[in-house]
């Protein structure tokens, strides 16, 4: 009798185990093959953050911008036309913020690489110049990454600064960098 | 009517019996697309990399989309304009890149809309005949990274295609 006690216990424990091993090891193919994306993306918070830093960075001169801030797939998050810009300058703003983040580097590094007559580090010519064609990218400087691990998760675009574009460029790193200590 | 306007007739009527009914040509399928973008797939899985890619067939129009992981915001249009670009042109976009260089005899082909001078757009081949394009944005190795993948989507895609049989 204690015989078959111990038999049926056995074969329960060891039914338990194999049930939970097979539920365990689908549930880690499960993780493995339909894992979703988990990106990451600026918040509206961070978005307003970057636009302040942005306009404060550019008060000392008594420019008026407008700004853009663009979140990881390049759509608008905020965007504020300067009072009294001309009609074209909140795009122009925006399209800065697009490829600043699209091609992840400022928008002025990215110029030089697109040109006519570029070269690599070894004084090999690079023809990356049909990048200037793509549409919502704009040909002057002023648009700055959001990059959080070599990652760049949204782009910020100045337009206005009176000290042309690339003063442009610097209020817009000034924004970037008012989260920069959130981001790492 | 005289006799001769009936032999005019006649010569019409059999001119239009003889003439073929249909512009017989390998159509691009779905299925050669879903061949295509695996292959590229396979490719990117060797190299490491998260593309996106396009296939269109002969009138330019998108077949398939898939738009990578971790794509930036440009890489799918791109891809569909590269794609777009060796169609048109029945070349490799590379090779269009450099022979419309800035300079150059085709340069004024640059302003076209929807063609773009970067390589990563090959054209399905079946034989001698365009029948579509493979455009891809987003390996490593830059332009011509992206020219090999779509190579592989187009071979793959090319291996699929029948051969239509012209019906009279």
């Amino acid at each position: 009798m204690e015989k078959l006690v111990r038999s049926v216990a056995l074969v329960a424990l060891g039914a338990f185990a194999v049930g939970t091993g097979y539920g365990l090891v689908q549930q880690m193919v499960k993780i493995s093959t339909l894992q979703s994306l988990n990106n990451n993306d600026i918040s509206v918070e961070q978005a307003l953050m970057v636009a302040q830093g942005a306009v404060d960075a550019c008060k000392k001169d008594n420019s008026v911008i407008s700004v853009a801030v663009v979140d990881r797939n390049g759509m608008t998050r905020f965007l504020v036309r300067g009072d009294g810009a001309s009609p074209e300058m909140a795009d122009n703003a925006r399209r800065k913020a697009y490829t600043a983040r699209t091609f992840r580097q400022n928008v002025s590094t990215w110029m030089e690489r697109t040109a006519m007559d570029a070269k690599d580090d070894k004084g090999v010519r690079i023809d990356l110049n049909g990048q200037q064609y793509l549409e919502n990218t704009i040909t002057e400087p002023g648009g700055v990454p959001i990059t959080r691990y070599a990652d760049a998760i949204g782009g910020v675009g100045v337009t206005g600064a009176k000290g042309g574009p690339m003063a442009d460029e610097a209020c817009a790193q000034a924004g970037a960098d008012a989260i920069a200590d959130q981001l790492l | 009517m005289s006799r001769f306007s009936h032999l005019l007739i006649a010569a019409a009527a059999a001119s239009l019996l003889t003439a073929p009914s249909a512009y017989a040509q390998t159509k691009l399928t779905s299925e050669m697309a879903m061949a295509a973008v695996k292959a590229v797939q396979a490719y990117a899985r060797n190299d490491g990399s998260d593309p996106s890619t396009a296939v269109v067939d002969t009138n330019g129009d998108v077949v398939l989309l898939l738009k990578g992981n971790n794509a930036a915001p440009h890489n799918v249009g791109l891809a569909e304009r590269k794609a777009f670009t060796a169609n048109t042109f029945k070349m490799k976009s590379i090779e269009w890149r450099d022979v419309s260089m800035p300079g150059k005899d085709r340069a004024s082909e640059r302003q076209m809309p929807k063609v773009i001078p970067l390589g990563g757009g090959v054209p399905i081949m079946v034989g001698s005949e365009v029948v579509g394009a493979v455009g891809v944005s987003g390996t490593r190795g830059g332009q011509e990274g992206d020219t090999a993948g779509a190579q592989a989507g187009a071979d793959a895609a090319a291996q699929l295609a029948q051969r239509p049989v012209a019906q009279n």
